[in-house]
């Protein structure tokens, strides 16, 4: 579905993603996974088209991305949710859900200075979409809430739900289930497998809880300085060597265990 | 042509010096002062109280302007500008206006809305050196220029309470965790830029005329200034504005005096569309983290 | 048509504003001060759209008055109709926003306010020195349609006017387009990742905003029956954002707000030179420090109640009584 070919980022001489290579199969649930710093949400800001890559291709469903416009990245199916949220908190949680309807939707000037009925009913569409992604998510008792009054894990559920409601082919979701709960973090976890199954959406997911990450995940990617270690299923992974020394650092051969 | 470029420089240190006052409380407080020209016009027209109706000697007068601009610039920190520190940009930006509007009211309401003259600095008939003309007010405003932009870095790199500021200007919160007072800073930041305000407005006051509106075009001259210096830089501000005032001039000269504020925006314009930075701020501007 | 508290309310306040001119006798003076207030309502309506709800700020937009009065006068001096001249005004005033719109989109905060500062400033100087065009400093007689040349039919075509402006842009600022312009000013990113192509929607609100600007413009010159280049100064433009930011941002009622009490003030003081704009000046200063929702939050007490009550109970405190929009919590 999406795939990244040798992809170099660069800010003024810092290098966060280094030659990345990796293909996302249509319908799956993807992870990257990696320590802070990693580069893992420079991969997504590249998709977002954020950040232009200094060297590489990311190709997704045979196009290059890299022509897009950011506002476009959603028109052609890629949706995404954010590590800090980025939510509209002058706005309520019906308002934030809307606009993330907004590429979906032609409107015309005259038609809404005029409020026409064409208008109200695309109006009404809209609400309507907003209450059945809610009820997906769960979060439907929190329509006219402010992001601000909520729990940061409600925050992202909203986020998450943005994302959901424009019915994208790709989902990115930047730490979904961080300040969650272990209860909230398995509904989130069951939200993702229900994506991929009943509404056939591939995932890209980056996240530090390895639990869910290894219980959810079809293949897994784990970076570390800006470059890919290691590559495969869970259980590859779980035991792959590079994998251990980037995350727990050089084990010395005469530690002693306190 | 060489004359419109020295008196182009002239006018231009003017402009730096304001446009030093506007980046420096930019820098310290990230606040864009509005207000700064009117501060500098009020300032101006108490030098002129001091001079005509009290009778003072014209140094006298200027040097106790400046110290009116301080305590104004200072008032206005303690009274106003403190308390919306971390109010969003907007509200900022409103006040600063508002000041605008009081300060310009006031002045109105006491002086009136009659422009009035000025005196130069040193009066005397223009001398001719190496080939252009230069009266000797324009030779006092470079003077001073030099020594106030001297004196300027000195307080900036060598002394503490220079170094506090570039601290605080750089990263405040930082700044504070190290036990620099950065209210103090930020007042001083004001209390200068103040000072600057008035010195651009006395040193120009002779040229344009004492005026409600005489510091529009200065304000936005050294708005300009500011952002060819890229706005982040002190030296670019002063550079910025040697290079405004040749370029204003050449175009009073060679096209219309009436237009040059409209020339001037419309470089503004060009600047920050082509090169945000300005023409001495470097690197690129910072991505948020998203 | 449910006809609930606040449709009562906007009823009401037309009918007395269409009494008005009989409830004073139709004298000069006070039927001006009702066209300015419209005028000044108008182009606060349009700033709010672009500054309250589009977080753009524009320290210049005087000079789109000053370009919808102009139009207004040298298409009535050609001979075109009203109903041409008039929208006319607008289109003129939306393509001189295109100068700054366009820059708008790679800037932002103070660089913004200050090239919309210097176009505010450039615009007079322009009509001032573009003789040929604008006459100068001597200005030029804005003619009024037959229909219109009595003050009783003016204004109620002002009024009408600023009738249709207030609904255009309440429907503007409900729909879609309004909530992409609050998600722009909230957050760049998500509103492009959300499919908002944030540089075009930024031109557009310069555009829309400086139309009806333009559109109030020409309006005061076919009043007032002349335009010249200092009609309009930055004074004017540093009013329109104190009465935004007075009134209330992000809120079309708030800008009338805003216009009624800027129109009141000068009542008072114009007998003094300068108290005007320190009394505004002032007031803008004190509703930021206590207030910065601006005059509107009072009426709006019951919708800031319902987020209070939000965060109360999440605090464990019962909430006050009439909290409107609450559901029951989990």
């Amino acid at each position: 579905m999406i795939k990244f070919e040798h992809v170099t980022v660069q800010f003024a001489g810092l290098t966060a993603v280094q030659d990345l290579s990796f293909e996302v199969p249509e319908g799956a649930i993807y992870s990257l996974i990696g320590p802070n710093g990693a580069g893992k949400t420079t991969v997504f800001n590249c998709i977002s088209r954020f950040y232009t890559p200094v060297r590489g291709r990311i190709l997704f469903g045979g196009e290059d991305l890299l022509t897009w416009k950011p506002h476009q990245v959603i028109r052609k199916g890629i949706a995404r949710s954010f590590q800090n949220v980025e939510l509209f908190s002058k706005m309520s949680v019906l308002d934030n859900l809307r606009i993330g309807l907004h590429s979906t939707y032609k409107r015309n000037i005259f038609s809404i200075a005029l409020n026409l009925p064409s208008v109200r009913r695309t109006e009404a569409e809209l609400v309507r979409r907003v209450h059945e992604v809610m009820e997906l998510v769960g979060i439907r008792q929190l329509a006219h809430e402010f992001p601000a009054n909520l729990p940061f894990g409600y925050q992202k559920m909203v986020d998450i739900a943005r994302a959901l409601i424009a019915r994208p082919k790709l989902l990115l979701l930047d730490e979904p289930v961080a300040g969650m709960n272990q209860t909230e973090t398995n509904q989130i976890g069951e939200l993702i497998r229900r994506i991929k199954r009943e509404m056939n959406i591939t995932v890209l997911l980056i996240e530090h809880n390895m639990s869910m990450v290894m219980n959810i995940s079809d293949f897994i990617t784990v970076m570390n300085f800006g470059q890919k270690i290691a590559e495969g299923r869970p259980e590859e992974i779980q035991q792959h060597p590079e994998v251990i020394r980037a995350y727990l650092g050089e084990v010395s051969s005469d530690a002693q265990v306190v | 042509m060489m004359q419109v470029i020295v008196s182009g420089l002239i006018v231009g240190c003017v402009y730096g010096l304001a446009a030093l006052g506007l980046v420096l409380i930019y820098k310290t407080t990230d606040v864009i002062n509005f207000a700064h020209g009117e501060i500098g016009m009020v300032s101006t027209y108490v030098s002129f109280f001091l001079l005509s109706a009290a009778g003072l000697h014209y140094g006298l007068s200027f040097f106790l302007a400046l110290i009116f601009s301080a305590l104004l610039g200072m008032l206005i920190y303690l009274v106003v500008m403190k308390r919306v520190q971390q109010a969003p940009h907007l509200h900022q930006m409103v006040v600063t206006l508002a000041l605008f509007l009081i300060l310009n009211g006031a002045a109105g309401f006491i002086w009136g809305h009659h422009p009035t003259d000025y005196p130069e600095a040193i009066k005397g008939a223009p001398l001719k050196i190496g080939g252009v003309y230069v009266t000797p007010h324009e030779i006092f405003v470079a003077c001073l220029t030099l020594i106030l932009m001297g004196a300027f870095f000195v307080l900036f790199r060598y002394t503490r309470i220079g170094l506090a500021m570039q601290a605080a200007s750089q990263d405040g919160t930082a700044a504070r965790l190290m036990g620099i007072k950065v209210t103090q800073v930020n007042m001083m930041s004001w209390m200068i830029g103040a000072v600057l305000g008035a010195v651009a407005g006395v040193l120009t006051a002779p040229l344009v005329l004492l005026s409600l509106n005489m510091m529009m075009t200065i304000l936005i001259m050294a708005f300009a200034a500011a952002v060819l210096g890229g706005f982040v830089s002190l030296v670019g501000a002063v550079v910025g504005g040697l290079i405004i005032g040749v370029f204003e001039n050449l175009i009073s000269f060679y096209i219309a005096p009436e237009l040059k504020l409209v020339y001037t925006f419309a470089l503004i314009v060009l600047m920050l569309y082509i090169r945000p930075q300005g023409i001495l701020g470097g690197g690129k501007k910072a991505v948020k983290k998203v | 048509m449910k006809l609930d508290g606040k449709k009562l309310g906007t009823l009401l306040i037309i009918a007395v504003c269409a009494a008005y001119p009989y409830l004073t006798g139709q004298s000069g003076y006070y039927m001006t001060l009702f066209v300015t207030t419209c005028v000044f309502a108008m182009a606060a309506m349009a700033l709010n759209l672009l500054t309250g709800y589009g977080g753009q700020i524009s320290v210049g937009h005087a000079g789109f008055l000053m370009a919808g009065g102009y139009t207004v006068g040298l298409l009535g001096k050609a001979g075109f109709p009203l109903w041409i001249a008039l929208p006319a005004a607008g289109v003129v005033a939306a393509l001189f926003s295109l100068i700054i719109g366009l820059a708008a989109v790679r800037l932002t905060g103070h660089f913004l306010a200050v090239t919309t500062l210097g176009f505010g400033l450039s615009v007079p100087l322009i009509a001032l020195k573009w003789e040929s065009l604008t006459n100068g400093y001597s200005g030029i007689a804005v003619l009024r349609p037959d229909m219109l040349s009595s003050d009783l039919n003016m204004f109620y075509f002002v009024l009408l006017v600023t009738i249709l402006t207030a609904w255009i842009l309440s429907n503007i600022v409900k729909s879609g387009m309004g909530r992409a312009f609050v998600a722009i000013r909230e957050s760049e990113v998500a509103a492009q990742a959300s499919g908002i192509p944030v540089a075009f929607y930024k031109t557009v609100m310069f555009a829309i905003s400086a139309f009806f600007t333009g559109i109030a413009g020409g309006i005061n010159a076919l009043w007032i029956g002349f335009i010249s280049p200092s009609d309009y100064s930055i004074v004017h433009s540093l009013f329109l954002l104190a009465i935004i930011v007075v009134g209330g941002l992000a809120s079309i009622p708030g800008a009338i707000i805003g216009a009624v009490i800027y129109s009141v003030i000068p009542h008072f003081t114009d007998s003094f030179i300068g108290i005007t704009n320190m009394v505004i000046g002032v007031a803008v200063i004190l509703i930021i420090f206590y207030r910065s929702e601006g005059l509107v939050s009072i009426f709006r007490g019951v919708r800031l109640g319902g987020a209070k009550t939000a965060r109360l109970e999440a605090e464990g405190t019962p909430p006050k009584l009439g909290g409107v929009g609450k559901h029951d919590q989990v």
